[in-house]
């Protein structure tokens, strides 16, 4: 990769961005909306009131995973679900360059395809994990205002918000390296957008990142084990309250990140060098 | 002198049916501007891809200063700058952002790019909109725009697509006395695509006519136009016309006479002359004449002659257009406004 290309193209993604705020209050709105009316609605802690108090706890933590409420255990998943859905702009992004003309500039450039993916793929992981920080902030935030809100049950050390930042990190990397390898790949908007659907929904509904843990089917929580998301807002739960559905450190889920982060970086390198290649 | 671009036998096949190039061979010279002249759909732009690296070959080889295009594309690009027939300039970029972006693509040095991006945006008439948004650009600032992105890097041969296409007449005059002033500058090779026979007839040193992928004529655009022979005069008999035929040959100084769609093409040194005796001769005949018309050698007799049919006006400008085009091209050449 040269390094003045790179910067070149990174800086030319950022002044796009920066003039573009309607896209970035866009990509807001959404966790904002799950946080101020699905998160305050969906409240599972009611259904504990029932039992008697000394067996609330043991419930709780079957339930949330050592987090004291469904909004906080809910508030990690948002940053899982944000991770996801702020890196789809990357791929569409592309899809727009082609139709109107820049793509076909670049690539008639000396510039490599790894030059012109990797400077999309930084700007794509990057966003995520500031977008991540703000939906935690507004999650804390809410706590503060007498609503449902964030309560880290466990003091948060700095290579736990290291692990944090690296596991939103690696999730983003991924997605936007997926959502790269569509846009490279795919022609039309309308096809992107449908197959981005297609993926999002399944991943995220078959994912702990919205549904809490004990009461998910015993099939459901196998399958949501592996789901990258997942992994990821398993990393924050351990950092935040202190368990996760395995006994294991926060590094063993970050290193399933990293495989699966690594497996779709090479997936879409390989389609994007394809795709920007002479056709023949 | 050298040959600046070479190719040989290039084909490109689309889904293993579609010729779009069908064994194009041709040599331009260092310094030289040359056009590819054809109708849309004749594979000008699949060709200049291929030169381009754009687009593999089917079949061929090609060279562009001194390197095999198909086996260097990543050298190549750094060599030659391309003017596509489209706007490709970012649109929430300014014109001064979009080509400190295309130097850094193209590896102008970094202390270097200051000087060279206001140079191009002062030689292209961009200074004064240099920090707004390109989207705020009119066609012509965009087509101007499109040329300095092109060029920032000095490339030794400038390949244009169709680079005046949407440009009025006065927009076109002046994107070509840019091109024109830049070769005489730099000594830029210059390969074009065109399907304006004016532009082709006015800026190249040599054309080529492209046809169904094949090139059908090649020259200097008065080597084409000497070619024909002459004038050619147009008979527009009434009714069956076979016995005028004979008649016609029979004249003095008549070198072809051809049916075509209704009409007889009459080759001959001086139309003027012959007109009287044409009309004389389908008088005599008792073969009444619908109309009868004069044209000097053109390249749209030249396209008429190698590919058999008229050179299709709604994909050309019109003669108005062209007349005005002629015009303003020949006053910016002379400095005039």
């Amino acid at each position: 990769m040269n390094v003045r290309r790179w910067a070149a193209l990174t800086r030319r993604e950022l002044l796009k961005i920066s003039r573009n705020p309607a896209a970035i209050v866009t990509s807001l709105m959404l966790p904002i909306l799950y946080l101020v009316l699905f998160g305050q609605g969906f409240n599972f802690g009611s259904s504990l009131n029932s039992l008697p108090p000394a067996a609330r706890p043991a419930a709780l933590h079957t339930l949330f995973l050592g987090a004291p409420d469904y909004f906080s255990y809910f508030s990690a998943g948002m940053v899982g679900f944000v991770g996801v859905t702020a890196t789809l702009f990357v791929g569409a992004n592309v899809i727009f360059d082609k139709l109107f003309g820049s793509l076909k500039r670049t690539a008639a450039s000396p510039a490599t395809a790894t030059d012109i993916f990797g400077a999309r793929l930084v700007e794509g992981s990057i966003q995520p994990v500031a977008l991540a920080f703000l939906v935690l902030g507004l999650a804390i935030l809410l706590g503060d205002l007498g609503l449902s809100g964030l309560h880290v049950t466990v003091g948060i050390t700095v290579l736990g918000a290291f692990e944090v930042v690296v596991a939103i990190l690696l999730l983003s990397l991924m997605f936007a390296s997926l959502f790269l390898a569509l846009g490279f790949t795919i022609e039309q908007p309308q096809t992107y957008f449908a197959l981005v659907n297609a993926i999002n929904l399944p991943v995220l509904l078959t994912s702990a990142a919205l549904y809490p843990w004990g009461a998910m089917p015993a099939w459901l929580q196998g399958v949501a084990s592996y789901n990258p998301v997942t992994l990821a807002v398993e990393v924050l739960r351990i950092n935040f309250f202190g368990d996760a559905f395995y006994p294991y450190a926060a590094w063993v889920y970050l290193l399933g990140l990293i495989a699966w982060a690594a497996a779709m970086f090479t997936i879409a390198t390989l389609l994007t060098n394809r795709a920007l290649a002479p056709k023949v | 002198m050298t040959d600046a671009i070479v190719a040989e036998g290039l084909s490109k096949t689309f889904n293993g049916t579609v010729k779009a190039v069908d064994g194009v061979s041709f040599s331009v010279r260092e310094g030289e501007i040359y056009g590819f002249l054809g109708p849309n759909g004749a594979g000008k732009t699949t060709t200049l891809s291929l030169l381009t690296a754009v687009l593999g070959p089917t079949a061929g080889r090609a060279t562009v200063d001194g390197l095999d295009v198909f086996h260097n594309p990543h050298d190549l690009k750094q060599r030659i700058g391309l003017v596509f027939q489209e706007s490709t300039a970012d649109q929430d970029l300014t014109g001064r952002e979009n080509l400190e972006l295309a130097a850094a693509l193209f590896a102008v040095p970094l202390r270097d790019t200051p000087k060279r991006v206001g140079y191009l945006l002062d030689r292209l008439a961009l200074a004064d909109s240099a920090d707004r948004l390109v989207k705020t650009y009119s066609g012509g600032m965009r087509r101007r725009l499109e040329l300095a992105v092109g060029i920032v890097h000095s490339p030794r041969v400038l390949f244009l697509d169709e680079p005046t296409l949407g440009l009025d007449p006065q927009g076109r005059a002046g994107f070509w006395k840019i091109i024109e002033d830049l070769r005489k500058e730099h000594g830029m090779t210059v390969f074009l695509t065109t399907h304006y026979l004016d532009e082709a007839d006015g800026m190249c040193d040599r054309i080529a006519i492209i046809d169904h992928g094949r090139i059908v004529a090649s020259g200097t655009p008065s080597e084409l136009k000497d070619r024909i022979g002459g004038d050619v005069v147009t008979v527009r008999p009434l009714g069956d016309a076979s016995a005028l035929v004979p008649a016609l040959k029979a004249l003095p100084g008549v070198t072809a006479v051809t049916p075509q769609d209704g009409t007889l093409r009459v080759k001959c040194p001086s139309g003027d002359v012959l007109i009287p005796k044409i009309v004389g001769a389908a008088t005599g005949l008792g073969i009444a004449l619908a109309g009868i018309s004069l044209r000097r050698p053109s390249l749209d007799e030249v396209f008429l002659e190698y590919t058999g049919r008229e050179y299709r006006e709604d994909e050309g400008p019109t003669a108005t257009d062209r007349a005005v085009f002629m015009t303003r091209f020949q006053n910016a050449r002379q400095g005039r406004r």
